[in-house]
């Protein structure tokens, strides 16, 4: 059995729990005795983002200890990946955090040493830290117990059209591109990269609050795109962060407009279950339940 | 010294509605990026041998940076010796001292002037107007914002946000000033010849050629120019005076490390292998030589420059003004340049405005203009690490208390909340009771503060009525049960 832990992200506990009961299932079906450290909260991203590096740092290092708080079994090199739901927040942790925490501990007036070690745990965690996508995408990843291919599943019907976004930092600090759209494919989805692929949603953390207009011309200039996708038949628009979700839905919502916008999770849930219907995916996009509909 | 960098004119929020409310300028800067970003991709694509080339070119702006002070007493040896003049500018004063004492000894009455972000940074055709000279630009974009009395809304391209018709309508009011027939139409090649007539006509006439430089030459003491026009190579070659005014930073020690440069601004900019036009330039006319002035003045401009030696921020000194970081930026292709209230827009003018003009000239670039998708860095060609200097410059505001302290209290609070398991799990539990005010059609429509920026202009779904939190924890529990 292999071991793995669970890191949601602070939006996505709050405001689409559902997302990450489905990658707890989807883990879950495919083996992984999954854990979730309790002393998990928020990354910090937003406040460091926003400059606020003091108080970043203090949530940093609350991340730091609950990820290995809760892997006391085995030494720090047995410690399990840590598996985040979201691209964003895991390029936080891999490409900030060390040096984050090294600087705040000297900012603090705490000794050279005391700094390097926090750094060095940091950079521990980030070593652990795998995105979802990444790690569905890995060649070892078994596959789903009891469930042969959802390909064949689909009962050899087409593939069904889903629009993807990948997040910038996702995209730019991760390096992961290719892995949602494969995870996608062996979900038995089509996926459609939408023109303009690479432009930011207009979310962009503080920024996004700051200037909601500029903001939202950003994110009208996306929706136009996923227009043109909706019309060569995407039944929902699929991302690896909800952050992008939020800002993309959120703005339609305002436009008086409706499309399913789905965490990669919670389609290959449907899928695992032999559900990627337009139908579920509507239901599933609209229910404000914690709990996805019982295996 | 700190730099000094003209006003930005009207205010962040006044410059964000302009923009916002123009949308033919904003498709006209999403097609002309996209297209920009497109070329340099392609460009690239077909040029195995340019990504090596590209790299020797980072490491030689480097190594020049590392050496500044000492090249550019070679270099000015060098000049020296060939017959030119030079001399050091600290900022816009200086060089607009220099040069009307130039114009008043040589009796120079018009000047023209070939495209240059270094003297766009100084107000120096203010500086020159105002004391009566003439001055007229020559590169067409820069002509046609002149024409329009803005300033360039790119740093490679000026007029990039302008329609023909926008620009038809600028020349038909030339043509009735200068009593000459307006364009025959809006075209590409009618509006390019009314422009090209007039240009003449002024090159012909003119007393001084002023222009920029992409690039200084230590070793032999020459300045290099790359135009698409060839309007460079006119100005500094007809008139009887050439000033050049060009940033420290443009300083490369040799020939060598210049070959790996010369292609870098053509290749990011515009996608081209070279420039249509490369000018060198090593001292005024000889004896015996029939073409070029009889006077040439080299200005160096440092204008906050050298304090940037040495620092975190020091390899954007190595910024050769391509523009392929506003091309990707997806802000700059949602508000265009002059949104900035700068010469510099864009992710680089985000971090070059501040550090050359203060931040207390541009407090809302850094945090207003950037959604910090990190486009830029992966665009930038000299490498320049753009996301982290924004990331630096945001926080140094924070250091300096910049922030309402309204926004500095929420971020204190809730910085102290989530770093604790049971104050994150409070915090949601009382938001879960608080959005209740604001739930309209299950959606939240409105929210208190900060959050209030986002329902703004967008929806949010409210919090769910159990957390994935407590949703783990009632399982393990009921597990734990049976």
């Amino acid at each position: 059995m292999v071991r793995a832990q669970l890191f949601v992200t602070c939006m996505l506990d709050l405001f689409r729990p559902r997302a990450g009961v489905a990658a707890v299932q989807v883990l879950e079906r495919r083996g992984v005795e999954v854990e979730f450290p309790g002393g998990q909260s928020c990354c910090g991203q937003f406040a460091y983002n926003a400059g606020h590096h003091r108080r970043a740092a203090a949530m940093a290092r609350q991340l730091v200890r609950a990820f290995e708080d809760g892997a006391t079994n085995g030494s720090p090199a047995e410690r399990p990946p840590v598996i985040a739901l979201s691209g964003s927040c895991a390029a936080m942790i891999k490409h900030e955090m060390p040096e984050l925490l090294e600087r705040d501990a000297l900012q603090r007036r705490r000794t050279p040493a005391t700094a390097t070690r926090w750094r060095r745990r940091a950079e521990a965690l980030a070593d652990r830290v795998v995105e979802l996508s990444e790690w569905l995408d890995r060649d070892d990843t078994p596959s789903p117990a009891g469930i042969e291919t959802t390909c064949s599943a689909a009962g050899g019907s087409a593939p069904l059209k889903v629009a993807s976004h990948t997040g910038c930092h996702m995209r730019r600090l991760l390096g992961v591109t290719e892995p949602p759209l494969r995870v996608l494919r062996r979900a038995g989805a089509e996926p459609i990269e939408l023109m303009d692929a690479e432009q930011c949603c207009g979310f962009g953390g503080s920024f996004g609050l700051l200037e909601p207009d500029i903001s939202a011309a950003m994110s009208d200039a996306k929706l136009v795109n996923l227009a043109t996708a909706r019309g060569d038949g995407a039944t929902c628009l699929v991302s690896s962060d909800l952050g992008c979700l939020m800002q993309l839905g959120g703005r339609l919502s305002r436009r008086g407009d409706e499309f399913p916008m789905l965490y990669l999770a919670e389609v290959v849930d449907l899928a695992d279950r032999d559900r990627l219907t337009p139908a579920d995916i509507e239901r599933a996009a609209r229910s404000q339940e914690a709990m996805p509909d019982a295996r | 010294m700190p730099g000094e960098l003209p006003p930005a004119g009207a205010t962040w929020p006044e410059r964000r509605r302009r923009a916002l409310a123009d949308p033919v300028m904003r498709a006209a800067v999403a097609k002309s990026t996209r297209n920009l970003a497109a070329k340099k991709e392609a460009a690239f694509a077909a040029y195995p041998a340019g990504e090596a080339m590209r790299k020797r070119a980072v490491a030689a702006r480097r190594s020049s940076l590392g050496h500044t002070d000492a090249l550019l007493e070679e270099l000015t040896r060098n000049v020296e010796a060939r017959g030119g003049h030079v001399s050091r500018a600290a900022g816009p004063a200086d060089v607009g001292r220099y040069v009307l004492d130039v114009a008043r000894r040589r009796g120079v009455r018009r000047v023209v002037k070939s495209k240059s972000m270094a003297t766009e940074e100084i107000a120096l055709n203010e500086q020159l107007e105002a004391a009566g000279l003439h001055v007229r630009e020559t590169d067409l974009g820069e002509y046609i914002i002149q024409l329009a009395g803005e300033r360039p809304a790119h740093i490679l391209v000026p007029a990039s946000h302008k329609t023909r018709q926008q620009v038809r309508a600028l020349f038909d009011e030339e043509a009735g000033r200068r009593a000459v027939n307006p364009p025959t139409g809006d075209t590409t090649p009618e509006l390019t010849a009314f422009a090209r007539r007039q240009l003449r006509e002024d090159f012909l006439a003119a007393d001084m050629g002023i222009s920029g430089g992409n690039f200084l030459v230590a070793e032999t003491g020459t300045l290099v120019l790359i135009t698409n026009e060839g309007n460079g190579r006119m100005a500094t070659s007809l008139p009887r005076v050439h000033i050049a005014v060009v940033g420290i930073d443009k300083i490369v020690a040799t020939w060598m490390d210049l070959a790996d440069l010369l292609q870098q601004p053509a290749l990011s900019g515009t996608g081209q292998r070279l420039s249509t036009y490369t000018t060198f330039i090593t001292g005024p006319r000889r004896e015996g030589e029939l073409d070029g002035p009889e006077e040439f003045h080299l200005l160096l401009l440092d204008n906050g420059r050298h304090e940037l030696l040495g620092t975190e921020f020091e390899d954007v000194l190595s910024c050769i003004r391509c523009g392929a970081c506003l091309n990707v930026c997806p802000v700059f292709r949602t508000i265009g340049g002059q949104a900035y209230g700068s010469m510099y827009s864009g992710p680089i003018g985000v971090v070059l405005t501040p550090l050359l003009g203060g931040l207390d000239r541009a407090p809302e670039l850094p945090k207003s203009a950037c959604a910090l998708c990190y486009a830029c860095g992966d665009a930038c060609p000299m490498e320049i690490e753009l996301p982290r200097h924004i990331l630096a410059l945001r926080r140094t505001e924070i250091e300096r208390s910049m922030e309402p302290w309204t926004v500095r209290l929420t971020f204190e609070l809730w910085g102290r909340f989530w770093a604790n398991p049971a104050g994150f799990r409070l915090t949601g539990r009382m938001a879960r009771l608080g959005q209740r005010a604001y739930l309209r059609d299950g959606r939240l429509k409105g929210a208190p503060g900060l959050v209030g920026g986002w329902t703004a202009t967008r929806d949010a779904p409210p919090l769910a009525r159990e957390s994935f939190h407590e949703w783990w924890w009632r399982r393990r529990t009921s597990r734990a049960d049976t």
